[in-house]
């Protein structure tokens, strides 16, 4: 009965009556924050915070595979999140090192 | 001695992902910090203000999940902070934070 399967949802101890559920659901707000800086120059993105953003992504990916209720939601958020990260640090670099070949000297 | 070796054999210390993932989260306080000296054209209002709201729910998170998580508590109480600080900044460089004018219409 699909009733009960939605009781079931519910009622899950990582469910929506839960910070289990919420806390990981708001984390879909950074990447969508991320994936709406994917338009903004590149000169105005953060190394330090796009590296957070990636490690924090990797390893909370890991993290919430071992607590307790185990978290798919958030396992999933930081999969994206780590993705986005990794976009993000993408485009920089490829701007800072490797599109302004007219005015900076060879680099190896 | 024995304090440190407790702390090395605790089930949320360094040999576990409950000690590791609190730590990486220190990365967005690390992040926030330096990004404070550079100039506030450069704060994301979005991320900001996503990271404020994140690490509010955060600190929840950590008190409730189990094994309950100190360190993350500690660490998304200090990022909340920086962000909102960071918030600020970006509000006060967009003239929200002007003072009133003194003919006030209120």
């Amino acid at each position: 009965m699909a009733a009960s399967k939605i009781q079931a949802l519910w009622n899950h101890p990582a469910g929506p009556k839960t910070i289990h559920f919420w806390a990981p659901t708001f984390k879909w707000g950074i990447s969508i924050a991320n994936v709406a800086d994917f338009s903004k120059p590149p000169e105005k993105i953060s190394y330090p915070q796009q590296v957070a953003v990636t490690c924090t992504g990797l390893i909370w990916s890991r993290y919430s595979t071992v607590i307790t209720p185990k978290n798919w939601n958030l396992f999933s958020v930081n999969v994206v999140m780590a993705g986005t990260g990794i976009y993000q640090l993408a485009r920089k670099t490829r701007h800072d090192h490797f599109s302004e070949v007219q005015e900076v000297p060879a680099k190896e | 001695m024995a304090a440190f070796k407790a702390f090395w054999n605790s089930p949320v210390g360094p040999k576990t992902t409950h000690f590791w993932g609190p730590i990486a989260n220190w990365g967005f306080v690390a992040a926030g910090l330096v990004d404070t000296q550079k100039p506030p054209e450069m704060i994301s209002r979005n991320m900001t203000a996503a990271m404020c709201v994140y690490s509010g729910l955060f600190m929840r998170f950590a008190w409730m999940v189990q094994p309950r998580n100190y360190l993350l508590l500690v660490c998304h109480a200090s990022n909340e902070s920086v962000q909102l600080y960071q918030l600020s900044r970006w509000a006060k460089a967009q003239g929200f934070l002007e003072k009133k004018e003194p003919e006030g219409q209120h």
